[in-house]
């Protein structure tokens, strides 16, 4: 009976798309965008009130902790005057010095501010969708970042909503710095909180505490982007905790930092892109 | 109103498709960013739940053209490479529970979360298995850990709301 072979070909066809999945990504990249555009409004209907729901709990717990948080500012305050201080002397010191090195600076960027209508919630997948996209200028390999630091790269764009796939999805692989040293390293997700620094030469150490920024040479991202700091380094496993608290996200901006063309619309899969440097972004200084 | 609008026509055309509209809306609720503070990125797999429902209590409602559907739509939104995972993952769980689903009808709440544990727990490790593999890689266990045990805490609420709208819409049906 033509009943009893719906269940057997339905598995069948799910094991083939898995298999296509995994040989073409191209073809369910296109799906995936369209199934984004055409969710994006529902998403954002459903998204709201939870975000609602949730700004009102935090409120409530901001009451509660008032005085500690009070407290807490006013020497966060002290302190970051301090900084200001040092910041505004090497701002000078930095203006100076450039002029003396006639020094090109890179233009502003631009930032697109976009609220998160959905995440992948799954265990084996870390991306959100985002209600902004083509419309509003995002491009595929445009940075994602929120006040704290990088969160991740657009990595599939519609007209109304884009997918941001986050530093720690398994298919991750950000060029990255260590800010003292200048080495440099690829950080890759693995579905985890912290994601690992590959690729460091040998004969360099990370330290626990050391501050992870993007490495502008392989033309993806801009260099100097925060990223997070070395949390453990364990037998040879460097993780890196992220400055982004990437599971109470909001909202993120996406930054055009002016370099279209690294990655081409449709030419590659994206997460391969990280690993080559396609496009060779001329530095200025020398 | 909308409610006894749809009940006049009782056995008619919507509300048969009540269990597949769910199965529907819980796959979107799966992917609805909860900002609830120190809740992980992972939410719980609230399609398994529908799916686990429906197949229990109404099968001949929820054909495994729907459970395929809804798997497929999920594993798009989800924005995972490996599309298909969650469609294969529910369409065994259909399969798998269609021949014990006399166990669990009439019985308590608590045999029925049981049940849904077990479900739970093989989903997850069938899609750890599944994922690594294609991955060529070891997946940390600790997600998937999470999401089960999420999942399994949010079952009540779930199986709660599908229970209400089973019994404003499919009495007669």
């Amino acid at each position: 009976m033509a009943q009893r072979a719906v269940v057997p070909f339905l598995v069948l066809l799910s094991m083939m798309f898995i298999v296509l999945g995994k040989a073409d990504v191209l073809l369910f990249d296109r799906l995936r965008v369209v199934i984004a555009d055409a969710a994006a409004p529902l998403l954002e209907a459903l998204a709201q009130p939870v975000a609602t729901m949730a700004s009102g709990v935090r409120h409530v717990e901001g009451v509660f902790d008032l005085y500690r948080e009070n407290e807490r500012l006013r020497e966060e305050n002290a302190r970051l005057l301090q900084w200001q201080d040092v910041a505004r002397r090497l701002e000078t010191e930095n203006a100076g010095l450039r002029d003396l090195t006639k020094f090109v600076p890179e233009g502003a960027p631009r930032f697109i501010s976009a609220q998160i209508i959905a995440d992948s919630g799954g265990a084996f997948a870390r991306s959100v969708l985002v209600s902004a996209g083509g419309r509003e200028g995002v491009t595929r390999g445009q940075a994602a970042v929120t006040g704290e630091g990088l969160v991740g790269r657009v990595a599939e764009v519609g007209g109304r909503a884009a997918r941001i796939l986050l530093l720690t999805d398994l298919n991750s692989h950000i060029p990255v710095m260590l800010d003292s040293s200048r080495e440099r390293a690829v950080m890759a997700g693995d579905n985890s909180d912290q994601p690992r620094l590959l690729y460091l030469p040998i004969n360099v150490t990370a330290k626990p505490g050391e501050r992870i920024v993007t490495d502008g040479s392989g033309g993806i991202f801009p260099p100097g982007v925060p990223v997070g700091v070395v949390a453990s380094v364990d037998s040879g496993i460097i993780r890196v905790e992220p400055y982004a608290d990437l599971s109470r996200m909001e909202y993120v901006r996406i930054v055009d930092f002016g370099l279209g063309g690294v990655l081409p619309q449709n030419a590659m899969p994206l997460p391969r892109a990280a690993r080559g440097a396609r496009v060779v972004v001329p530095d200025p200084v020398r | 109103m909308r409610m006894a609008l749809f009940q006049r026509e009782a056995g008619g055309f919507p509300n048969k498709l009540v269990p597949s509209l769910t199965t529907l809306l819980f796959v979107l609720l799966s992917v609805v960013p909860l900002h609830i503070p120190g809740f992980a990125v992972v939410t719980p797999a609230f399609a398994l739940m529908a799916v686990f429902h429906w197949t229990i209590y109404r099968p001949d409602l929820l054909p495994p053209i729907a459970v395929f559907v809804a798997g497929l739509l999920l594993d798009l939104l989800n924005g995972t490479p490996y599309v298909g995972t969650s469609a294969l993952s529910l369409l065994l769980t259909r399969t798998v529970l269609m021949g014990q689903r006399r166990f669990f009808i009439n019985r308590l709440f608590p045999v029925l979360w049981a049940g849904f544990l077990g479900a739970m727990a093989a989903v997850v490790i069938f899609e750890w298995a599944l994922v690594s593999l294609l991955h060529g890689a070891v997946l940390g266990v600790r997600p998937f850990v999470f999401e089960a045990a999420l999942t399994v805490a949010s079952f009540p609420a779930g199986s709660y709301l599908l229970a209400r709208a089973q019994r404003a819409f499919l009495m007669r049906v």
